[in-house]
């Protein structure tokens, strides 16, 4: 679709009074970029399918052996992280999920950040954490966040399996070994990749929803613990 | 996926309400009880914008957890945004929302569903019809980053970004803007016969006579300058 940009050129006057014209322009390029968005979804989501698939029964079969996942990433990208914990911890559907998102401990945060370094932040918890059979799923809309390529050299050599969302041309996360698997959203728009990103991740979880679907290896409700 | 048309202008109109109310040294404060990962998207979308050279906005997260109308209630100032991502059923923010005018602020409620808040529940309504929780999601991310983008073209025109529901001030005993409806004010404190509410942000002395005795944190409806319901 073609993007009608005339409304971006700013009045050089400060002297505009009638808010109608802008309002009816704000109103189209929002129909405008709501298109593009849900193109981009479209063609996304045919493109990585099979991936999306491939990916999701690597998932089912850890989660079904006990294995956890951990999310990370920076800024959206990091409320992202979040979103992903609470839908596979909280689904609206389907069975609950060990998951967790390691931006979401802000004493953690802020301890790694100032005593060993921000590249650090993922990956000391990853450390303190995580085992071989759990996951490492990252958000990086230019896929070049160092401290995500960190996370998962780290997440990598602790036997986890290591999924990457990533946008633009994939970046290093894209061509980095460390990631075994990197979702691309093809778009130079981070918000539009974030979008598809999103879509991206409930169609993921919702394949392995599908997948999980035999009783898993170890059990889900605990015995209780002695109180003593 | 669910279809913009509908939406499209409420969009516009909440752009154009947040850009004056920025351009005015707004705080915009972000509410999700139920999804927090979206409020926060939402705050450092305007903080820290992803295109170089746009302007930091202030923007923040209502804590996790935290008491909505408390937190607000004790931080925002005249002028502030209250934008809530909620459904209909969630009563802090409907609570909230309902004392946008007392405390001054602009209200923006982003919500899905085939119920949506009465008509007048905040300033601007954006709402989808969907009942289906990660289509609406998906849909959340869309709203508010074209928020940010629509804003941010709003500013391109400084000409407009005179905000004039700030200039209506009601402190007269005919009064111009509620006319004889009476405006919606919050108790802060009550004394015998006399309250001090919060009008708009402000607080100003009221008589409570006319009514059951108040307790702070009541909404109550005054007319020249004493509380009628």
């Amino acid at each position: 679709m073609k993007e009608t940009t005339d409304f971006l050129y700013p009045f050089i006057e400060g002297d505009e009074t009638d808010a109608g014209t802008l309002l009816v322009d704000l109103a189209r390029s929002a129909e405008e970029k709501w298109a593009v968005s849900t193109e981009l979804r479209v063609v996304t989501l045919a493109r990585i399918d099979e991936q999306l698939r491939t990916i999701a029964a690597l998932m089912a079969e850890r989660f079904a052996a006990g294995g956890r996942l951990f999310a990370f990433g920076n800024g959206g990208s990091a409320t992202d992280a979040d979103g992903l914990a609470q839908l596979y911890t909280r689904p609206p559907s389907g069975r609950p999920l060990p998951s967790r998102s390691l931006v979401e401990d802000r004493a953690v945060i802020t301890a790694l950040g100032n005593d060993v370094g921000y590249d650090k932040i993922f990956s000391r918890q990853i450390i303190a954490h995580a085992k071989a059979g759990d996951m490492a799923v990252g958000y990086s809309t230019s896929g070049n966040s160092e401290n995500l390529m960190v996370a998962f050299a780290e997440a990598r050599k602790r036997g986890l399996l290591t999924i990457g969302f990533a946008g633009i041309d994939g970046g290093r996360m894209g061509v980095d070994p460390n990631v075994a698997h990197c979702v691309i959203v093809r778009s130079q728009s981070v918000h539009r990749v974030q979008e598809a990103q999103a879509s991206a991740t409930h169609v993921l979880w919702s394949y392995v929803q599908a997948a999980m679907t035999t009783p898993t290896q170890t059990p889900v409700t605990r015995p209780p613990t002695e109180h003593t | 996926m669910t279809e913009i048309a509908a939406v499209a202008e409420d969009m516009g109109r909440a752009s154009l309400a947040l850009a004056r109310r920025f351009n005015s040294g707004a705080t915009m404060w972000c509410t999700s009880p139920a999804w927090p990962f979206h409020a926060s998207h939402v705050a450092v979308e305007f903080v820290h914008p992803v295109i170089v050279g746009k302007r930091a906005l202030a923007a923040v997260t209502v804590p996790i957890g935290a008491d909505v109308v408390a937190t607000l209630r004790a931080n925002v100032r005249p002028g502030d945004i209250v934008v809530a991502l909620a459904g209909c059923d969630e009563p802090q923010v409907a609570d909230a929302m309902r004392r946008g005018e007392a405390w001054g602020v602009e209200t923006v409620w982003i919500g899905a569903g085939a119920q949506r808040p009465t008509s007048g529940s905040a300033d601007h309504v954006i709402w989808l019809d969907t009942d289906d929780p990660l289509e609406a999601s998906e849909c959340f991310v869309r709203i508010y980053h074209l928020l940010w983008e629509l804003t941010h073209v709003v500013f391109e025109h400084p000409g407009l970004l005179k905000d004039d529901a700030q200039a209506a001030v009601c402190n007269e005993e005919v009064c111009i803007t509620c006319s004889d409806e009476g405006r919606l004010t919050e108790v802060v404190s009550v004394e015998g016969d006399e309250a001090v509410v919060r009008a708009l942000g402000v607080e100003e002395l009221i008589d409570v006579s006319l009514i059951d005795p108040p307790r702070p944190g009541d909404l109550v409806l005054v007319h020249a300058g004493f509380a009628i319901r």
